[in-house]
């Protein structure tokens, strides 16, 4: 009884802030955002973000460094092995009724983690357009800066960046790398035990099974094509999925280890294209591909381009937690996030190289130069096919279930 | 003894209560916070009837079935294998001074945190690891690295080669501790010396005659190394198959996928881990009565000699063998974390460079700060409850009951996953959102059982002549403790301080859980870097982790030395 | 089979234990020098304080010198030479001033142990007899430990005998007994080494121990 007592007051309290938070986003805005800063200052602000990636990690220390000078906003770079870390402690949060003191303030996230916290109100709605720098990103005529794999943002959540699968390989053990999917099957045949895909449900994982399954269904009638991008029924499923699981029974026993064993994380693939067991392996973020050259952890053959038949392109986000300790100050952290400065820096190559979710036509001529590549940088800056390669969007966030579940299910346990 | 009352003394008599509740209510609250959800009551899903649907959801996972027998022989066989490869070299060293050299050899692994040594064995039997470069293409005639199984095989024979050398160094100090004390050790060598008068090969007599006494004493570290190899996570992680996993790594997976309806079946899986972990336990221990009963007559039978001089043999062989390992595991390491670009199969990198020392220590500072704070406030903690605890020890005259004994183990012998996850939410509760303090208790919990076991031989040795001198001169129990008995027992104490620093530095699931990932330290990074990009930060990252405990020995070693030449 | 032979030999009359120009060394420095036959069924006594090399002779005996002392001369039992022979091949016995029984054992299961490898019926029988030779019938099942310390000592000494050496070293073998019970197990454990007609060494600083072997006495200083 105290249960049902608690979920209906929870219900109403969460009720009321939706409402508050609408009316005061629609009654005064530009006030509402005077009033963030003077609440926001001289705070910290926990970040919680995908802390794999060296030079991600320095970007992003980087910002604690400009908040620090221009709010006193002390950042803390929370560095997660997995988004899903996040979403299980503000998950815990909400069960130990701990609704306002939460101990993430800040989440980098897109794709099904969204869907699963979205689902879940666990978090803060219709703070976004609060933001000035937001209408940088020139979201009326911008769609997709409001969608996250399909699923609208209902403003939980502000654009960041923007990024495509791109592949790379070693030029000294391929010349012609397979510029299609069709071509990876015959490639790996010449080329046995030399290419691989982490284990599901690794991010990357899912998306290069995305990319297969969208380029696999591409000759199917629109009808059918476009129930990608709607929520997964077993109909759709039975229409959708058969060519991939034929394709990877072909493509598998010629992947690394007889394709028995994937490794866990994404990022191995390019450990293993450093020790060269691998002759071709794939990426979300192209810029680490020359970074790790410089950092030796990559040969210096290694080059990069884009598959012909389509990349797999998404935008990522930071969202507020609904129990943020720290929201205010959040708010100014991304807001700072999606400032020309901050986004300009970001696409440079030797930062980070993840492409600005800023309209350029937005922006002053002076600013759009902040944007655009230095002179000199390692042959494999240069992606291949960068402009023929069209870019394939997400599909539905229920397909990554999906795909997953029955993957692990068919070649999750060997037999 | 009969003292007076006095602060000091209400102080040192509450003590253990003070400890055992600091080691009874976090465990005890974690296990209530998993069997809740494990039998279906979690009101955040909106789950409020009791249920069994996690087990069923659990056993229908594909794969279970192996998740849990690759958990249990993988434990199983290398605690078996640590065991039995210490009690060779014991048998067969037990004379020589070679035991001395190993002891020392093996000694600073002991202090190696499991992940830095699954990162480094990682590196070793990799397809372009050390091995397989060292035989190539000289003989092997492989140009480019095999597509062989190592590390992540099905089977967990990685797993396996990791925990075992891990393991054996931590029986083997047990024991020569053992030994090394005065009155026992100089028992057990005279008997060996009788059974060589009479007519018995040195191995022979050491299997004969020391070991049924020592065995007694080897008992519970046995159990806790066979408790914490069921449920450990590090090497699994970093050396084990994915498809599946070892059930603790599974459940670990679970308690963190998007997916949060699968917190339910991680929950039931850490119950289910628990009853693996007992099981493997009574297994062992009815092995050993099995064992005991089937060899009390091979014992009085008057048989001299078990092929004692090829078990030697082989005995060599193991222990160069596994010396080769370790000092090839430690050279790669180091290896990578100079490398320049290093092709495959050259034996060394073209060029060598400082640069991954240089960027990973720019950003190492927060990390090992952290690392070492925490470190200093646990052990900190520890050695005073410790400290405290033995001296109320003295003052009562009464000897630390069973149960209390049970209960500084508890968190050693119940697998630390089933309970974390629960202790999360138990702090959840208590609104503690003091992250710092939060992992400092959690680190407590490992760090104190490890701190009192170093300190209590020394302590209870201590020859009680001295305090009843002092006493019979006047001198309170607080003047004894502070004038007589700590500066007496200062060498063991900071041992013992090195020994919960370096416990501390080595936790990975107490940080991770209890500080909500907002406090790196070295070791969480390292496992984070471990399945990650660059195999050159990762070594350095590993041989920091190797560092820092290794610094604490050397202090613990060189303060006492100082402080007591000082005095004079 | 082997080990009948030899036992047979070492109960004759022509066994006997030789220490041929034997220089013991701590470091380079000379601790003592020795020329000695013992024929089976006397006792050599070896008198001295501590630090004078007794123990060191005895450790050079059993073939267990410890590291940085040295030795020269030989070693014969019964015309055998052993110096060179590991420690457990010597078959010289050894009896210290603490019984160290063997605590995971029974009374029985330490005789048994030091006896030669046999029909188990035929050893059970032995030990009993022995047992009882010495006062100490049906014990066999006790746990050494519940022994009051004069029975402890006659059980050790059985071990000793049971094992059937060819030679026998007693180091300060009674030291640790009263004299009521020092004196009887004295009497004990000389007559048990003359009936079985061995060589044997006794190391003590005891005038009346000495006196009871009624052997040739060496002092050291």
């Amino acid at each position: 009884m105290k249960h049902i007592v608690a979920a209906l007051a929870l219900g109403v309290s969460v009720y009321a802030c939706l409402w508050t938070s609408v009316a005061y986003a629609q009654t005064n805005e530009l006030g509402a955002w005077e009033e963030i800063e003077a609440r926001g200052v001289n705070q910290d602000v926990y970040f919680h973000a995908w802390g794999g990636d060296p030079q991600i990690n320095r970007y992003i220390q980087w910002v604690a460094e400009q908040v620090k000078q221009q709010y006193q906003i002390t950042l803390h770079h929370v560095k997660l092995t997995d988004t899903g870390e996040a979403v299980s402690r503000v998950l815990a949060e909400k069960s130990a009724s701990n609704h306002h003191n939460g101990k993430v303030d800040l989440v980098w996230i897109n794709g099904e983690n969204f869907a699963a916290m979205a689902k879940h109100q666990l978090l803060a709605p219709n703070w976004v357009a609060q933001l000035p720098h937001f209408a940088l990103t020139d979201p009326d005529n911008n769609p997709a800066m409001s969608r996250d794999f399909g699923v609208p943002t209902q403003g939980m959540e502000a654009p960041w960046g923007k990024a495509a699968l791109t592949f790379y390989y070693d030029s000294l053990l391929t010349q012609t790398p397979p510029q299609t999917l069709q071509q990876l099957s015959l490639w790996a045949k010449q080329h046995p035990g030399r290419f691989s895909y982490p284990k599901p449900p690794d991010f990357l994982a899912m998306s290069f099974l995305k990319y297969a399954l969208i380029a696999l269904n591409n000759s199917q009638p629109d009808a059918i094509k476009n129930r990608l991008y709607q929520p997964a029924n077993a109909q759709s499923q039975a229409l959708l999925l058969p060519p991939l699981w034929q394709y990877l029974d072909d493509l598998h026993p010629n992947l690394w280890r007889k394709g028995q064993h994937f490794m866990s994380s994404g990022l191995a693939l390019r450990r293993l294209m450093g020790d060269g067991e691998l002759a071709l392996a794939f990426t979300f973020s192209a810029a680490e591909v020359p970074a790790a050259v410089a950092r030796f952890d990559l040969p210096d053959s290694t080059r990069s381009y884009r598959m012909r038949d389509g990349s797999l392109s998404n935008i990522h986000f930071v969202a507020i937690p609904y129990n943020a300790a720290h929201t205010n100050s959040a708010k100014l952290v991304v807001n700072f996030l999606l400032s020309p400065k901050a986004q300009a820096k970001k696409q440079q190559a030797n930062v980070w190289g993840d492409t600005s979710v800023i309209a350029l036509s937005q922006l002053p001529a002076k600013q759009q130069k902040w944007f655009e590549p230095p002179a000199l940088s390692h042959p494999s800056a240069n992606i291949a096919n960068q402009d023929s390669s069209p870019a394939l969007s997400e599909p539905h966030p229920s397909w990554t279930k999906v795909i997953a579940t029955q993957w692990l299910q068919r070649y999750g346990v060997m037999r | 003894m009969i003292t007076a009352k006095s602060g000091f003394n209400t102080l040192v008599r509450s003590s253990p209560y003070l400890m055992m509740a600091l080691l009874v209510l976090p465990v005890m609250g974690g296990l209530i916070a998993v069997v809740l959800p494990a039998f279906g009551w979690f009101p955040v899903l909106g789950h409020t009837q009791f249920n069994v649907s996690g087990f069923v959801d659990l056993w229908h996972t594909p794969g279970i079935g192996y998740m849990a027998l690759l958990s249990v022989s993988t434990s199983f066989i290398s605690t078996l294998l640590a065991f039995v490869i210490t009690i060779l070299i014991l048998g067969s060293y037990f004379t020589s001074p070679w035991l001395g050299y190993i002891q020392r050899l093996l000694g600073p692994i002991l202090v190696i945190p499991h992940a830095a040594a699954a990162i480094a064995i990682g590196f070793l039997i990799t397809p372009s690891g050390m091995f397989s470069r060292l035989v190539s293409p000289w003989l092997s005639g492989w140009d480019s690295p095999p597509d062989w199984l190592f590390p992540h095989d099905a089977m967990g024979l990685s797993i396996i080669l990791g925990l075992t050398l891990k393991e054996l160094p931590f029986l083997l100090l047990m024991a020569l501790g053992v030994l090394a004390q005065p009155e026992l050790g100089h028992t057990l060598r005279a008997q060996h010396r009788v059974a060589l008068s009479l007519g018995y090969c040195p191995m022979t007599a050491f299997f004969k005659v020391v070991l049924p006494s020592l065995y007694p004493f080897l008992r519970l570290p046995i159990l806790a190394v066979l408790a914490y190899a069921s449920a450990s996570v590090e090497i699994p992680l970093i050396l084990g198959p994915n498809s599946p996993p070892t059930l603790a790594v599974a459940i670990m997976q679970w308690f963190h996928d998007v997916d949060l309806s699968l917190r339910i079946k991680a929950s039931a899986g850490a119950i289910v881990q628990i009853a693996l972990t007992l099981l493997l336990l009574l297994g062992w221990w009815l092995a050993e009565k099995l064992i005991n009963k089937l060899s009390q007559s091979m014992l009085v039978n008057g048989k001299r000699e078990y092929a004692g001089a090829i078990m030697q043999n082989i005995t060599h062989v193991m222990t160069l063998v596994m010396l080769t390992i370790i000092g090839l595991a430690l050279l790669g390491m180091v290896l990578w974390s100079f490398a320049g670009f290093w092709a495959y199969p050259d034996l060394l990198s073209q060029t060598f460079v400082g640069q991954h020392w240089q960027s990973a220590l720019q950003q190492m500072h927060t990390p090992l700060l952290d690392t070492v704070l925490i470190g200093v406030c646990a052990t900190g903690l520890a050695i005073v409850l410790t400290l405290l605890t033995l001296e109320s020890e003295q003052q009562t005259s009464k000897a630390t009951s069973r149960l209390t004994s049970v209960i500084i183990y508890l968190p050693l012998l119940i697998p630390s996953i089933a309970f974390l996850f629960g202790l999360v939410w138990v702090l959840e509760q208590v609104n503690s959102h003091h992250t710092f303090i939060n992992v400092v208790l959690a680190h407590l919990l490992f760090v104190l059982p490890y701190v009192f076991l170093s300190l209590a031989s020394s302590y209870r040795r201590l020859d009680p002549r001295f305090s009843h001198v002092a006493a019979s001169l006047g001198a309170s129990q607080a003047k004894i403790f502070w004038q007589i008995k700590l500066p007496m027992l200062l060498a063991p104490i900071f041992i013992a301080a090195a020994l919960g620093l370096a416990i501390s530095f080595s936790q990975y699931l107490p940080t991770l859980l209890a500080g909500g990932g907002r406090i790196n330290t070295i070791t969480t990074e390292a496992v984070t870097l471990a399945n990650g990009a660059s195999r050159r930060t990762s070594a350095v990252y590993a041989l920091v982790q190797m560092l820092l405990p290794a610094l604490g020995f050397l202090l613990a070693w060189a303060l006492p030395k100082m402080l007591l030449t000082h005095r004079d | 089979m082997q080990t009948h032979e030899q036992t047979t030999a070492a109960s004759s009359n022509t066994s006997s234990l030789v220490i041929e120009q034997l220089t013991l060394k701590r470091q380079q420095q000379l601790l003592l020098s020795l020329n000695e036959t013992i024929v089976g069924g006397d006792i050599l006594t070896i008198m001295g304080p501590s630090g004078s090399g007794k123990s060191t002779l005895l450790n050079w005996l059993t073939g267990m010198l410890p590291k940085g002392f040295s030795a020269t001369g030989n070693l014969y039992l019964n015309g055998q030479l052993i110096t060179d022979t590991a420690s457990h091949m010597r078959r010289i016995g050894l009896l210290y001033q603490d019984p160290l029984l063997f605590p995971h054992l029974t009374v029985a299961g330490n005789i048994s142990f030091a006896m030669p490898a046999g029909a188990k019926a035929q050893r059970q029988a032995d030990i009993s007899q022995a047992l009882s030779q010495v006062g100490l019938a049906g014990l066999e099942h006790r746990s050494p430990q519940s022994l009051s310390g004069g029975q402890q000592a006659r059980v050790a000494l059985l071990r000793v005998l049971l094992s059937q050496p060819k030679a026998i070293l007693l180091d300060e073998p009674f030291s640790k007994l009263d004299s009521q019970l020092r004196q009887e197990t004295r009497q004990l454990v000389f007559e048990q080494i003359r009936q079985h007609k061995l060589p044997a060494i006794m190391v003590t600083h005891d005038q009346s121990d000495a006196e009871a072997a009624q052997g040739k006495i060496i002092s050291l200083f």
